[in-house]
């Protein structure tokens, strides 16, 4: 006996050929149960390619969430003997729930901690409102007693540096009213550069 | 767009590699859940500029968690219970503006609809990574046969691929016994 061709049970499958064929392969496919199972396996698969509802998002955005990695790229051709670390975010008051009955008046300053390794940076940011800026407030701590000061510390947006500061005596540093945008935090410590993802969310 | 490169990549190797600082890998973690992400609060019934905002909340919510998934074998899980949430969140806080204090009913629970949705969108991220272990051809043939919402014509396909007409029959099965195989391979049936 000769079995049905895979494309000949796709094309039966998608409604193509003639009636003849058509009929001459359901006979074989009636009285097959190999042909038969591959007719219900092809069957299933074209269903699930056809089913798909998935949507394509705008380029643009697709970019903008490519783009977030920006900062950590070097550049060709740029040799840096600096290590980077990418903090990882362990408290954010942005994913706190508010406590029942609380109305919440303004908007409250975000509170977010970052950690690479032994290195904890807190960050307040605060939104103003008036004149569509924040300040972003922080602090570098180890968890050995010591403090990180005089530390390079810069504000990055689009993948460009946008501001400069560097900490103080206990390791604080401080961008007043800069403007509302995404942001990546760096922070380079002797041991290396620290990495903040996404400081400000547009939403503080 | 697509990062070509990493595209065999597994889930853990991509997100090791960006915590090395490794945007390629990143942009390559982008593109393979980009549909994955923004398929849950379109097919939801979210407005296009909300949809944008929970996949931006989302591609922000990996960034900041990369740590943390770094063991996850397959990242859809996380993105799909990550998107699901932040739809939740939406939903949660628009019923808030829109309700006044006359506006009692109950509104209607909308975890159970995006429940199903996670679930289909998850499925078809499993379909679709499989058609992407494809060579380019077949990968290009079964996106314009199943996936193009114009449904082109075998000699608008032909002129696309530069694909003889009488060959595309062939190749579509040969590619299709290949995805067979690919899916086989992954469990999914």
């Amino acid at each position: 006996m000769r079995h049905v061709t895979v494309e000949n049970l796709i094309d039966y499958i998608e409604g193509h050929g003639s009636d003849v064929e058509k009929s001459t392969l359901e006979g074989h496919v009636a009285s097959c149960s190999e042909c038969g199972e591959l007719k219900q396996e092809f069957h299933a698969i074209i269903s699930r390619l056809r089913d798909d509802a998935s949507f394509e998002p705008p380029a643009e955005l697709v970019q903008w969430g490519i783009s977030l990695f920006q900062p950590v790229v070097q550049p060709k051709g740029v040799v840096s003997g600096l290590r980077k670390f990418i903090a990882s975010l362990v408290f954010d008051t942005f994913d706190q729930p508010m406590l029942a009955g609380v109305r919440r008046v303004g908007t409250p300053p975000r509170q977010l901690l970052f950690r690479a390794g032994d290195v904890d940076v807190d960050v307040k940011i605060e939104s103003m409102e008036a004149n569509d800026r924040i300040t972003l407030v922080g602090q570098v701590l180890s968890s050995a007693a010591k403090f990180f000061d005089n530390t390079p510390v810069k504000l990055e947006s689009h993948g460009i540096v946008r501001y400069r500061t560097r900490t103080n005596l206990v390791g604080e540093f401080s961008f007043d009213e800069v403007p509302k945008d995404t942001y990546h935090l760096s922070v380079d410590l002797p041991e290396g550069q620290i990495t903040l993802f996404c400081v400000h969310r547009g939403n503080s | 767009m697509a990062a070509t490169s990493y595209k065999a990549h597994t889930d853990p190797e991509l997100v090791a590699l960006c915590l090395n600082g490794d945007a390629l890998a990143w942009e390559t973690l982008i593109v393979r859940y980009r549909r994955l992400i923004y398929s849950i609060p379109t097919r939801f019934g979210f407005r296009a500029a909300d949809s944008a905002d929970v996949f931006q909340a989302v591609c922000l919510k990996l960034i900041e968690h990369l740590h943390e998934v770094k063991d996850e074998s397959k990242l859809s899980g996380w993105l799909s219970t990550t998107t699901t949430r932040y739809c939740l969140h939406v939903v949660t806080l628009k019923q808030r503006e829109s309700a006044s204090d006359e506006d009692i009913e109950e509104p209607p629970d909308p975890a159970k609809n995006l429940e199903e949705i996670r679930i289909e969108t998850e499925e078809q991220q499993a379909i679709r990574d499989c058609v992407d272990e494809l060579s380019e051809r077949c990968r290009a043939l079964i996106d314009m046969l199943y996936f193009d919402a114009r449904s082109p014509s075998y000699q608008a396909i032909s002129q696309m691929t530069g694909m003889p007409v009488a060959s595309i029959g062939p190749n579509r099965a040969r590619c299709l016994e290949k995805l067979k195989k690919i899916l086989q391979r992954r469990g999914i049936t």
